[in-house]
């Protein structure tokens, strides 16, 4: 008698807990051109309507700075959101925050590795901190290469002349500087059209791509040693001062927002950009648009960029629960497919390139492929303690070699000293 | 000058007006021959700018209110009422004009998570109606103000509070206007404490709506961005046109009279 009053008190307690719906408040940046906001509000209404359980409120929080300062002043304000994408660099800070909880519980009990095998590895390289998961990817981005294929047939006999293909993009750094050459249209001294733009704002993205190209590293994977005086390095700014300020086929920092109008209207032959570009620039050209790998020297390579999803800490224990069924959820293979679609970003669930709804995207937009390709050469973003300070140092020096301000040694040189600095003084 | 405030507005205006294929094609300068009104349609479908609007009215004119509420009789305190303490007081009031709202914003939202005002409109109006520099800018008018017009008030049978009324805000009235077109603009333009403290799009601004549109990662789409530059501020752009003389005239009768 007492045990059948036991099981029927617990029994409903169960359903009252069941009924009970969970409200979850979901932090979200937008990145990308197009109405990202609305597909987001339509993926999570699609989410709460299956699960009945769960309502997520979608909040947008503005471009990936905004939302980590919208997410720090929650956290210290004692309110934090219970899942949030976060720009992947910023991990480090949310760590020594104490603001987010690792995910290796469940991922455990979805299958370990072998649920995370259904992500791209290159995307999961940013997750990892302290032998803990912290992070599951979602808008993912990496840098490709982007040609107007007018532009070159326009220019096809003297690139046949000196033995280039017009129907293909440069595949190596020595290819990129001849290709350039050719492409550059000028009128006196008057740039008509670029030959290639390497924008600047997040040089130090594209500076990354260039050092795994030659084989190389920023920053050592402890955190320890930084790379910036190495031979490898001083050959990119090389290369870069030589682009830009002898045979001025690059012009000098054009900013990142307004290179894909550049080259929308034609007026750049080649860029180095984000797959998050993409879109815009299918919608905004008049032209054949070319997407490739980046150009190689000893090897292809990009560094991978964009948004995780984070759980958060200070929250109850079924808030977290739900806020894995929901990421779990925005992740699968429909959904990602769906996401990378209506976005540009690259779909992070290997599966989702199965999907109908992608297969029929890609035999109108084959460019989008070109991104998912390259992955196999993609490395972990470098990730630091203060990763924002780094990456200001690497702004600055690579910005004045492009200037013609300072000699690429005198960079190198400085990069290194400050950067080591910074980092000495966490390695202790 | 004229010309040089007019071109950018003109671009916005044209730019709206054109698909994203065309805006950068040919002559921009030129306006498209043919009304395209995609772009709106676009900023509309992205997020709900008419309750953006009703929004932001009420926040901006609720901001304004307020700040003249308290600015104009702690401006008459600091400036015509000896009081022990005053002067630190007033440095203290004054210190705020210095401080930059990034710095404030981790303590005003503990101070609105407190009152339970998160994701209210109350939340973007309450941190900023204590205006440091309105009520400098109110005390320094009110202290030209010579004693011989108080004294004259006073022996005509006013109180503070109808000297105030009838004597002081008159004679301020070009500073308090001028006060509240900058009040009003200003906080048109608020965007970092809105997205802080506000989650909902019941309760977001405008400009909250614009931030969708301007992007890092990819490049902007310059007809939408223009397109919601434009419904952004219009409103306000009327109101200055419409309200212009109403202006100069309050500015051309501010001399002292008697």
């Amino acid at each position: 008698m007492k045990r059948l009053l036991v099981f029927v008190l617990l029994a409903i307690l169960v359903i009252s807990a069941s009924a009970k719906v969970i409200h979850l408040k979901f932090f979200y940046p937008v990145g990308v051109a197009g109405p990202l906001a609305r597909v987001i509000n339509n993926m999570v209404s699609e989410f709460n309507k299956t699960h009945p359980n769960i309502k997520v409120e979608p909040v947008y929080c503005g471009n990936y700075d905004q939302t980590m300062q919208k997410v720090q002043t929650a956290v210290l304000g004692g309110n934090p959101p219970d899942v949030a994408v976060i720009e992947i660099s910023e991990l480090f800070t949310l760590i020594n925050m104490d603001a987010i909880i690792p995910l290796d519980k469940y991922v455990e009990k979805e299958g370990g590795e072998e649920f995370l095998s259904q992500y791209y590895k290159a995307f999961l390289g940013n997750s990892y901190a302290y032998g803990k998961i912290w992070a599951i990817p979602f808008q993912r981005s990496t840098i490709v290469f982007y040609w107007n294929k007018d532009l070159f047939k326009k220019h096809a006999k003297e690139l046949e002349a000196v033995g280039l293909d017009p129907n293909r993009a440069p595949r190596t750094w020595y290819e990129l500087v001849k290709y350039a050459q050719i492409l550059t249209e000028r009128k006196g001294n008057e740039v008509l059209v670029h030959g290639l733009i390497l924008p600047g704002g997040w040089n130090d993205w594209i500076f990354e791509a260039f050092m795994y190209q030659n084989g190389s590293y920023l920053i050592s994977p402890d955190a320890k040693k930084a790379n910036f005086d190495s031979l490898e390095a001083v050959e990119i700014l090389q290369l870069w001062h030589e682009l830009t300020n002898v045979y001025k086929v690059n012009p000098p920092l054009r900013p990142w927002n307004t290179t894909p109008v550049d080259f929308s209207a034609g007026k750049a032959a080649m860029m180095y950009y984000s797959t998050g570009g993409l879109p815009l620039i299918l919608k905004t050209a008049n032209f054949r648009v070319g997407v490739s790998f980046l150009p190689m020297h000893v090897q292809y390579g990009t560094p991978v960029g964009g948004g995780n999803f984070f759980i958060f800490k200070g929250i109850p224990k079924d808030h977290q629960d739900a806020a894995w069924e929901f990421v779990k959820w925005m992740t699968s293979p429909y959904w990602a497919a769906y996401w990378s679609i209506n976005s540009g970003y690259v779909c992070v669930n290997k599966k989702g390139y199965d999907e109908d709804i992608m297969k029929e995207h890609l035999k109108k937009y084959p460019q989008y492929l070109v991104a998912r390709d390259q992955l196999k050469f993609a490395h972990a973003k470098i990730m630091a303690p203060e990763f924002q300070r780094i990456r200001k140092i690497m702004v600055t020096n690579l910005d004045s070699v492009m200037l013609g301000r300072k000699s690429p040694q005198q960079a190198a040189e400085d990069m290194q000293k400050g950067i080591q600095a910074i980092l000495d003084r966490y390695s202790k | 000058m004229t010309v040089v405030t007019l071109i950018p507005l003109y671009l916005i205006i044209i730019m709206a007006f054109k698909p994203g294929n065309v805006i950068f094609h040919g002559n921009y300068l030129l306006p498209s021959l043919k009304l395209f009104l995609g772009n709106f349609k676009v900023v509309f479908e992205s997020a709900p700018f008419f309750t953006y609007l009703v929004n932001t009215v009420i926040v901006v004119s609720g901001i304004l209110i307020l700040q003249l509420v308290l600015i104009i009789p702690a401006a008459y305190a600091f400036a015509r009422m000896k009081f022990k303490g005053s002067g630190i007081l007033f440095i203290l009031y004054v210190i705020q004009i210095m401080l930059p709202l990034e710095a404030l914003i981790v303590p005003n939202y503990m101070i609105i998570r407190k009152f339970g005002l998160i994701d209210t409109r109350i939340s973007m109006i309450l941190p900023f109606i204590a205006s440091g520099y309105g009520t400098f800018l109110l005390r320094q008018v009110f202290k030209q103000i010579p004693q011989e017009l108080e004294d004259a008030a006073i022996i005509d049978g006013c109180n503070h509070l109808k000297f105030l009324w009838y004597i002081l805000i008159p004679l301020a009235r070009p500073t308090i206007v001028a006060f509240s077109i900058v009040s009003i603009v200003t906080h048109w333009q608020d965007y970092l404490w809105p997205l802080i403290a506000t989650n909902s799009p019941e309760v977001r601004t405008l400009t909250i709506g614009l931030g969708m549109f301007v992007q890092q990662e990819s490049g902007a789409d310059w007809g939408v961005l223009m397109a919601a530059t434009l419904f952004i501020s219009a409103p306000i752009l009327v109101l200055f046109l419409a309200l212009q003389r109403t202006f100069i005239r309050s500015f051309m009768t501010s001399g002292m009279k008697g």
